[in-house]
């Protein structure tokens, strides 16, 4: 599965995830709290502008992000121009823009696996109200392990019915999909336990 | 050297179902064939030697130890091959997967990589350790899963048709590895009459029963001719 | 993953495979056999899914699963989305619905260990497929977009009619694996801490034959 990480070497790239997490939050924070005046949302676009360009993303790379949010961007700024009038209505779509933009900096800038890791470590601390850290990671990975497996079983039906002149719609490939992801979760755990998974 | 495994008067139930009814022996051999029909129970059986299933009546012992009371300690011996490759990989890729299996054993985390990378060397797939596993082929695949087994330094390996979903050449490595002296012992579910043929001893199940147990080729013969 | 409720390996796996199922529901080859509907439709299908076929728990682990891949950086979400960003805009509150109403979809319709009826089926379907997610989505949204409880509704009936056609679906897709696999509702090895260290077979566990 390709992730949305865009290897680089910048000073984002490499900062530890954790450290990352906590300086993007708050800023996302910041952003999101602060009650904005067109003027302070200009600062507010420069920073993320500026977070993006340190990241060695370019503009090229914070257009390719707001392209991928522009349904909702769209849909809310529509919407608040219904509701309010056009200055409160561009401040707060645009708000919520810079915040993902802002957000979408740490996955642009952070391997998969060092997020799954800082995950992990953060999630550790909740072993005193019985959370399992390393089981939740387990999972995940197992997750990712899985994906291209089920993938394949849907690819492998389409297929199937192709061949057989079946028009496929929710019944015909959702219902095989299901047993046959359901069946494979059954082989996979008995796998699991032979290979030694503790309780 | 192949240790004990002991049956006596071992039943199982699924439900209103009698999966294995009554089964008693005892095998000390290296290699031990298991045959029968699609719901003979033998799989059952071989499910039992690593608690995968516990006996509902009866008991077993598996080299000493009791899988109903010691379930995580049979496991540790005795390593499972099952026949479908994709069901048994656990981790996104191929090193990682193989080091799952040494996880939680006690083994420190620089002979993890050693071991890891010795152990992919002899399967031949050192190339991918840093492949997704789901890019291997299906004979890789089942590689992977055998390399992931004997890492452990299993004392028994069960393998519940192994080469079911194999090419002719990936059937070949993975029996070679199946039959070579790092496996001590082995029990092989399997519908293919060769291999049960090349075991020391052979098992026919029937309905939930151990039908006769013996020379594979006296067993072998007489399972072809009844279903000739 | 809690002290109360303790998933073995058989869970564990439902789980994963289940989380990696609603992923692949967001994916191309789903897509296309829902006619190339908006992507949306078949994955918040998938999370209904997990409520009815895995019971409230695991559901509910599946899809907090997906969400934390997703929230790594891996495009799990429909239409091939993914990213922290995804956590910090207006529709955040639908994906910690989905969790919620996962649990109560999982609690109505798996009450028992009988086969799922069609009203009960709706009924948790419909007050957790749908309602229970509004409740968390909808003040999130408003909260974020700042335009108040009552407009955020409003905009949010305009994806009604598709959640009510995806919870139709789900019910009838529920029925009909019961019909073709019952084995998928069983119930694993959920067990109770002290004997951890037993196991019960999948097989045996799980029913083997659909109660009328």
């Amino acid at each position: 599965m390709i992730s949305l990480y865009r290897p680089g070497t910048s000073p984002l790239h490499r900062m530890p995830a954790g450290r990352k997490l906590l300086l993007i939050g708050v800023l996302v924070l910041a952003i999101s709290i602060y009650p904005h005046t067109l003027w302070t949302l200009g600062i507010a676009v420069a920073v993320v502008v500026a977070g993006y360009l340190i990241a060695g993303q370019g503009i090229s790379g914070l257009w390719r992000q707001v392209r991928m949010v522009w349904m909702l961007i769209v849909f809310t700024g529509v919407f608040q121009l219904i509701f309010v009038p056009w200055p409160a209505a561009t401040i707060t779509t645009t708000r919520i823009l810079l915040v993902i933009l802002c957000a979408a900096l740490i996955s642009l800038t952070t391997q998969t696996s060092a997020m799954l890791d800082a995950i992990e470590r953060g999630l550790t601390p909740l072993s005193r109200i019985g959370v399992r850290a390393d089981r939740i990671a387990l999972l995940l990975a197992l997750t990712i392990t899985v994906i291209p497996v089920i993938l394949g079983f849907a690819r492998d039906i389409i297929t199937a019915h192709r061949a057989r002149g079946v028009r496929p719609g929710p019944r015909t490939f959702v219902v095989p999909l299901l047993v046959h992801t359901m069946r494979f979760a059954d082989e996979l755990g008995e796998a699991l336990v032979a290979r030694g998974l503790r309780s | 050297m192949a240790g004990t495994i002991a049956f006596d008067r071992v039943g199982v139930r699924f439900g209103e179902h009698n999966a294995l009814s009554d089964v008693t022996i005892t095998l000390t051999q290296a290699r031990i064939g298991v045959i029968g029909l699609n719901g003979s129970g033998k799989s059952t059986f071989a499910r039992m030697l690593n608690a995968l299933v516990l006996p509902g009546a009866g008991e077993v012992r598996v080299h000493g130890i009791d899988p109903s009371a010691e379930a995580a300690r049979v496991r540790r011996i005795a390593g499972f091959v099952f026949a479908n490759p994709d069901a048994q990989i656990i981790m996104p890729t191929v090193a990682e997967d193989v080091a799952f299996s040494l996880r939680g054993r006690g083994v420190p985390q620089a002979e993890i990589a050693a071991r890891v990378t010795a152990e992919l060397e002899v399967f031949g797939l050192s190339a991918l350790a840093d492949a997704p596993a789901h890019e291997l082929s299906g004979g890789q695949k089942q590689l992977l899963a055998l390399c992931a087994v004997l890492i452990t330094r299993p004392e028994l390996v069960i393998a519940d048709e192994p080469t079911a979903l194999l090419d002719a050449r990936n059937r070949r490595l993975i029996i070679d590895h199946l039959f070579s002296e790092r496996v001590p012992q082995l029990v092989l579910v399997t519908h293919d009459l060769d291999l049960a043929a090349r075991c020391d001893v052979v098992l026919r199940f029937e309905d939930g029963r151990l039908l006769e147990h013996g020379d594979p080729a006296e067993i072998i013969a007489r399972y072809s001719e009844a279903y000739a | 993953m809690t002290t109360r409720t303790s998933f073995g390996g058989a869970d564990l796996a439902r789980i994963a495979v289940f989380a990696a199922l609603i992923a692949v529901l967001g994916m191309p080859p789903a897509i296309a056999a829902f006619g190339g509907a908006v992507p949306i439709t078949a994955q918040t299908l998938g999370v209904m899914l997990a409520g009815t076929i895995l019971g409230p728990w695991r559901g509910a682990a599946a899809v907090l699963v997906l969400e934390l891949l997703a929230f790594a950086g891996l495009p799990v979400l429909a239409g091939g989305r993914g990213g922290a960003g995804v956590f910090v805009g207006p529709s955040v509150g639908y994906l910690i619905g989905w969790i919620a109403g996962v649990i109560v979809i999982g609690l109505i319709v798996r009450a028992d260990r009988r086969r799922p009826t069609i009203l009960r089926t709706s009924i948790g379907v419909v007050l957790g497929g749908i309602v229970t997610i509004y409740a968390f989505g909808i003040p999130f949204q408003a909260g974020i977009t700042g335009l108040g409880f009552g407009p955020t509704f409003l905009s949010s009936l305009l994806f009604l009619p598709g959640d009510l056609i995806k919870a139709v679906i789900a019910v009838a897709l529920t029925l009909a694996l019961w019909r073709a696999y019952p084995r998928a509702f069983g119930q694993t090895s959920r067990r109770p801490q002290a004997s951890s260290d037993t196991v019960t077979s999948v097989n045996e566990s799980a029913p083997t034959t659909p109660q009328a």
